[in-house]
């Protein structure tokens, strides 16, 4: 009989033992490949959300970002941007707090966003009615608004309704008149969160409602390079150009936010990964511990029947590899259906984009996660080994014998 | 297997569970709390988190003065005494020249706590006259913010609500967390209490395991007890007593280890965010907590572990 069918009699023999180490490994695994999952999610879903609308560079005003500062001329720095040859398409973003109000109702605050023409695609999808363009026509005189779907649920607002909006100005005193808008679409907005609602409209409509029409302001310009372009040619080309403004690629983008922002869940997850895999060690190595002082008379009587020293070894490592094995692989699911609960729980938090996750799969992370388990389950079995090798044979079995 | 290796390897097993749930990581609650709203923005300087060697800001007549941060001292290589720029542009055209009267530790805020404090604390006449603008003159009479500390704790939403008819456009908040689901901190708690569940039950199922190995281990002394007339629920409550000894000092030993593993946690965090933010802190309640949670655990999984043996014949039992 081969060491591993041994092993496997072994495990068998004993199925409520087996079944609950199993159990054990499996939660603790699956802990494990969550906070792995976490380790990276929120960076990998982060470029994810920075590479769905197909822009790859930012154009911001100051190395400020991504605290908000308005790029002053923004028509002329995109209509320098747009000249150069590694740019296939610019796209200006505005952005600004307002309030919806109708009668009846508190207010409720919204982002109120414009865009280049074209680009309305890129940044919201379409669910119901027509979307901005140079040709779109309201049925009233108000400005034309495309509505977030969340705002339109908790307003009762579909295409064809009218509401009145105000533009925040915060820090001073304002008797900005609030301008009636009429709801020409209803849209998911890729960048917004879950709880905030948002407001687009037209150029006119935007600096009208901000009484600041003189004013060429923007938040960001977005930029996608040709595709034979790198991001890196592409910001050096602009910051060129024009050295009054400051461009990231998505990859700085993503670095930048990692130094500032998400390195918290990255330290949360190296602490609670080696918590774990000290648990899971703990685990295993005490169970076969165990087992194996149960199991002295038995491993001494296959050595005196002549068993080697490797066989012996080998069935122990054996018997460790089925329970880490087939705790690791239940680990998987249940770890991923354990990562949908915990990103669940996260994603209550404030301002976190709909299309943001803290828990993002990715094939390298699995492999990390067995190759962890089984580094874990061979350095489990090595003092049982140790103890099962050194046995001596003729006083154990005396022992057991008296016994 | 020695005597003392068995009764170690449950105490072990329940010790885990009670430090699983005691330490429950980075949870900057009590750092919030910490961070009171009468030391928040814009206070005034708050002299507990001065250094003891720096002096007081006080008005100089040769030089005006200033406090800079611990982590802006170290990151500008500037000593108390030094004469430093301080400019609201890039240029330094709209600056002036300081007294570095002294450092100071900038008061925790988990809110801030990934961010390079650098930092300084300028007499509020000092601060106007670098930021104001000259084009307009509202702003030589303008803050950022004002703190308020109220009389009654409870009128907070009442004195907001006063405010913001008074003076339209000014927002009014109180500074005690919102305590709403989507309150960061609150999440956080969710969060780690979700973690806590999920090691606690991998404990639970290793503490069984163990428990049935070491039922396993004595089913023949149980049986001879048997043949000699003693009852299944004495044996029963001689094993309750044990596991209830066993779970007691696994949660006392899990508290400790806790505590002790709290100042490792937080010394780790502090040196990586260079803070002073208390991010783990065993308090009484959560030991209590712990202790409340692992001690029925354990005596529920030995009484589990020993009741199939004692339902059975006491033939098989002594295996003949």
């Amino acid at each position: 009989m081969t060491s591993r069918a041994l092993a496997w009699r072994t495990v068998t023999a004993e199925r409520s033992r087996a079944v609950l180490a199993v159990a054990g490994v499996a939660v603790i695994g699956a802990l494990l490949f969550d906070m792995l999952l976490l380790s990276r999610g929120l960076l990998v879903s982060f470029r994810q959300m920075l590479d769905t609308a197909g822009y790859d560079v930012r154009v911001v005003a100051s190395e400020a970002f991504p605290i908000r500062s308005p790029i002053p001329e923004a028509s002329p720095v995109a209509a320098d941007v747009a000249r150069l040859p590694e740019v296939r398409d610019v796209t200006i973003v505005r952005t600004d707090r307002a309030l919806v109000l109708i009668q009846g109702r508190g207010p409720t605050e919204v982002e109120l966003l414009n865009l280049t023409v074209g680009a309305e695609r890129r940044v919201w999808r379409l669910t119901a009615g027509q979307d901005l363009g140079p040709r779109v026509r309201t049925k009233t005189s108000s400005s034309p608004a495309v509505i977030s779907r969340g705002l339109a649920e908790s307003l009762t607002l579909a295409p064809g309704s009218t509401f009145r909006l105000r533009v925040i100005v915060s820090g001073v005193a304002s008797a900005l008149p609030p301008a009636t808008f009429e709801v020409i679409g209803i849209a998911d907005f890729h960048f917004a969160a879950a709880n905030e609602h948002a407001v687009a409209t037209t150029f006119d409509a935007f600096q009208g409602v901000r009484g600041s029409t003189a004013s060429d302001a923007a938040d960001v310009i977005l930029v996608a390079s040709r595709p034979e372009v790198e991001s890196a040619s592409t910001v050096a080309a602009i910051e060129r150009q024009r050295p009054d403004v400051r461009a990231y690629s998505n990859d700085e983008v993503v670095a930048r936010f990692d130094e500032n922002g998400f390195a918290y869940f990255r330290q949360i997850s190296f602490v609670l990964s080696s918590i774990t895999l000290g648990f899971a060690f703990l685990l295993v190595g005490t169970l076969l511990t165990v087992s194996v002082n149960q199991r002295l008379g038995q491993v001494a009587a296959l050595r005196a029947l002549g068993f080697p020293r490797r066989r012996i070894a080998a069935m122990l490592a054996w018997e460790s590899a089925w329970l880490v094995g087939v705790g690791g692989l239940l680990s998987l699911p249940v770890g991923w259906a354990l990562a949908l609960q915990l990103d669940r729980i996260l994603r209550q938090m404030p301002n976190i984009s709909d299309e943001l996750h803290f828990f993002v799969f990715e094939p390298r992370i699995a492999v990390w996660h067995l190759g962890l388990l089984a580094a874990t389950g061979v350095a489990a079995a090595v003092y049982p080994v140790w103890i099962a090798t050194r046995l001596p044979i003729a006083a154990t079995l005396r022992l057991e014998t008296v016994s | 297997m020695g005597r003392a290796a068995r009764i170690f390897l449950p105490v072990a097993a329940s010790c885990l569970i009670a430090a699983v749930i005691t330490v429950r990581l980075p949870l900057p609650r009590v750092a919030l709390q910490r961070a009171s709203p009468e030391r928040s923005d814009g206070g005034k300087p708050d002299t507990t988190y001065l250094k003891p060697d720096a002096a007081p800001l006080k008005p100089d007549t040769t030089h005006k003065t200033v406090l800079l941060s611990r982590q802006l001292m170290a990151e500008a290589g500037v000593n108390v005494g030094d004469v430093v720029t301080l400019a609201a542009d890039a240029n330094g055209t709209r600056g002036g020249t300081f007294l570095v009267a002294g450092m100071y530790e900038p008061v925790p805020d988990p809110r801030k706590f990934s961010a390079k404090r650098l930092e300084a604390r300028l007499h509020l006449p000092d601060l106007i006259a670098l930021t104001e603008d000259t084009n307009d003159p509202g702003s030589s009479d303008q803050v950022s913010a004002l703190n308020l500390s109220l009389a009654n704790k409870q009128d907070a939403d009442a004195v907001a609500s006063a405010l913001a008819r008074r003076v339209p456009g000014m927002t009014a908040a109180s500074t005690s967390r919102p305590g709403g689901l989507d309150d960061p901190f609150a999440v956080l708690e969710r969060f780690h209490e979700a973690i806590a569940i999920v090691t606690v039950t991998g404990s639970t199922a290793f503490l069984l395991a163990l428990m049935v190995m070491r039922a396993e281990e004595r089913r023949e002394i149980i049986g001879i007890l048997r043949l000699m007339g003693i009852r299944s629920r004495s044996i029963l409550v001689e094993v309750l007593l044990e596991g209830l000894l066993i779970a007691v000092a696994g949660a006392i030993f899990g508290v400790l280890l806790a505590v002790a593993a709290q100042s490792l946690v937080n010394r780790f965090f502090q040196w990586r965010y260079d803070t002073t933010l208390v991010f783990v802190r065993v308090t009484t309640s959560i030991a209590w907590k712990a202790v409340a949670f692992a001690v029925p655990l354990g005596v529920v999984a030995g009484l589990a572990a020993s009741w199939t043996l004692l339902r059975r014949s006491v033939v098989s039992l002594v295996r003949r």
